[in-house]
């Protein structure tokens, strides 16, 4: 929103170019600021239960009534998927944050320090990233234990690797920076310089990542949540709506919906972050 | 220059092993004293339904007594020599298990990435002859499309279309060609974007460069010029690309296989997951990390051979200069 204000402006023509917000985008903010209303308050968007259905009602197609159609006991899938968003959402989250703070430091150490601090975190992050991903996130919420909360971890371990890569290369580009030797020779102390001027330099680039994965990390914890290593029901997931969906696909608005929800949210989410790495 | 090569492909070598050892320790870790220990967690565990008696034989059985670290030992050299010990729940040899499954894994990914390979290769080359003003754009959307749609989801939706409504394959015979070319279909997609995200942007880059100029300049059609000059720089580099998706084509093939009711190595991990079958979990990784480490090892090793533009740095000053430190391999730039 400060955004479309700032470009009304008078005067700032070079900036108003810049900061033109393509129609695409607009809408993809408009989906997730949906998605994040849903996450906050359903109770807001809905008046129905998503847990207690009218059995009578079962199965119904999608209508003017029920949006998405109602599932095998009777439940309005609009409402389950609004109140799936919470956890599916804040889930990603979750691993997003993990995946920045853990891959952030140990990049910023292994690019700031280099010598054998960056060939050890190297090894690390090798071994991260040579045991396929899906297949890491799987071991780990087994050794942690199935539910939400823990798929949202090992989502976010599974994504630690790409962080640290991309925040040690980006560390090394900035710390040979004239600034960055300026500030050496002003006698900046390093812990001084790292937290000034090499993080937030180096973040810039960290942040169209990192929305990126929160695109991703969805996909990761509906497929996490699909294959039953996520809540059980009652929750409703996305990608436990899915999963419980594909055993009823002869009524297939209980696949259909959830997957839309998802497929608009991480295309919108996909389609921010490329946005922001354009204008970066 | 054969010195070089030498050098760089002893490192990389020297490279590879370590993260295999180091990948194996990590695993290890993982799958069996993050969780308290197995002996507790599983056994004792009055769902797993086991008797004191059977307890006992299966932890003489797979030496959970020992120490940690001599577990870890004598389990990592039965590893390296083949031996990948026994079954938790059915006490027969992992490897047979394994062996047993594989086979149908392998068809599958190795289809999907053909799948993928078709899928990238028609929708980037296709942005060099569609026009602007005949949906180029949407061609050039489509890899962001499928990087947002879940394979599982890819994959009900062909079972729903062919399957249950066209009735091209039956659901319940998940091995028969048809349902294995649609959960090809449903593992190449999504893998297919990462390729073709990549073939695009190299497809943009060499269109930019001079020379690409000078060639129209000389009056060069599109379609002579794709193939005389673009095909070839822009394509090469996919090579590693595709070795990178190797991961994704296992992790992928987890889910695709549930989703077709398929038997392989997923849905093997998924009967260990639930089972907490520890030993096959331990080696199913393991030997994933080991294929994966391979795999971009002889992608490596073979890229500077096909690509002459590729110069070896040597020396670990050089080292910090590359983007990504463990490859060490990086394009001469071109102009």
């Amino acid at each position: 929103m400060t955004l479309t204000s700032y470009s009304t402006t008078p005067g700032i023509s070079i900036r108003k170019s810049r900061l033109r917000v393509p129609p695409t985008v607009t809408l993809s903010f408009a989906i997730v600021a949906l998605v994040l209303a849903w996450s906050l308050a359903p109770a807001l968007f809905t008046s129905l239960s998503p847990v207690n259905g009218f059995p009578a009602d079962k199965l119904l197609g999608p209508s003017f009534t029920h949006w998405f159609g109602t599932d095998h006991l009777g439940r309005d899938v609009y409402t389950r998927v609004v109140y799936g968003t919470a956890s599916s959402v804040s889930s990603a989250l979750i691993a997003v944050v993990i995946g920045v703070v853990a891959g952030g430091i140990i990049g910023l150490l292994a690019g700031f320090f280099g010598g054998w601090v960056d060939t050890v975190l190297a090894r690390l992050v090798d071994v991260l990233l040579a045991i396929p991903k899906f297949l890491l996130a799987v071991i780990v919420v087994t050794a942690i234990g199935f539910d939400t909360i823990n798929a949202a971890i090992a989502t976010g371990v599974s994504a630690v690797a790409v962080f640290a890569r991309v925040m040690r290369s980006e560390v090394i580009k900035t710390r040979r920076a004239t600034f960055v030797e300026a500030s050496f020779l002003l006698g900046g102390t390093r812990a001084h310089i790292l937290w000034r001027h090499v993080l937030p330099n180096a973040s810039r680039s960290v942040l169209p990542l990192a929305v990126l994965h929160f695109g991703d990390s969805i996909l990761v914890i509906a497929s996490l949540a699909f294959l039953g290593y996520g809540d059980p029901p009652p929750a409703s997931d996305w990608g436990l709506l899915i999963s419980i969906g594909k055993d009823y696909l002869k009524w297939p608005w209980l696949v259909y919906a959830p997957a839309f929800v998802t497929i608009a949210t991480v295309l919108s989410v996909n389609r921010i972050s490329r946005w922001l790495r354009k204008t970066d | 220059m054969r010195n070089a090569y030498l050098t760089y492909a002893a490192k990389r070598l020297a490279q590879a092993l370590v993260v295999i050892l180091l990948t194996y320790v990590f695993t290890f870790v993982v799958v069996s004293i993050l969780p308290g220990d197995p002996i507790t967690n599983v056994l004792n565990n009055p769902q797993s339904g086991f008797t004191q008696e059977e307890i006992k034989e299966i932890i003489a059985a797979q030496g959970l007594d020992r120490p940690v670290l001599v577990q870890l030992w004598s389990s990592f050299s039965g590893f390296v020599t083949g031996d990948l010990g026994l079954s938790m729940r059915s006490h027969r040899p992992v490897a047979t298990l394994i062996a047993e499954v594989l086979p149908s894994t392998l068809v599958l990914a190795a289809s999907g990435l053909a799948v993928a390979l078709v899928l990238a290769a028609t929708v980037a080359y296709g942005t060099q002859f569609v026009p602007k003003r005949y949906g180029q754009g949407l061609l050039r959307g489509f890899p962001s499309l499928f990087l947002s749609v879940p394979n599982f989801v890819i994959g009900l939706v062909l079972i729903h279309f062919f399957g249950f409504q066209l009735g091209v394959f039956r659901v319940i015979e998940p091995d028969s060609v048809w349902a294995t070319l649609f959960a090809a279909i449903a593992l190449g997609i999504p893998i297919s974007a990462q390729i073709a995200e990549v073939l695009i942007a190299n497809l943009d880059n060499e269109a930019a460069q001079e020379y690409a100029a000078v060639a129209r300049g000389r009056g060069l059609g599109q379609a002579r010029l794709f193939a005389k000059h673009l095909l070839k720089p822009s394509s090469l580099p996919v090579v590693t690309v595709i070795a990178l998706t190797i991961g994704e084509l296992l992790g992928g093939s987890l889910i695709t296989e549930t989703v077709f009711g398929r038997t392989g190595i997923g849905s093997l991990v998924q009967r260990s997951v639930s089972t907490q079958d520890l030993p096959v979990l331990q080696a199913i990784v393991s030997l994933a990390a080991v294929v994966f480490v391979l795999v971009n090892l002889i992608a490596d090793l073979l890229y500077p051979l096909l690509d002459p533009r590729v110069t070896l740095l040597g020396g670990p000053k050089s080292r910090a200069d590359t983007e990504d430190g463990t490859t060490g391999v990086s394009p001469a730039v071109a102009s």
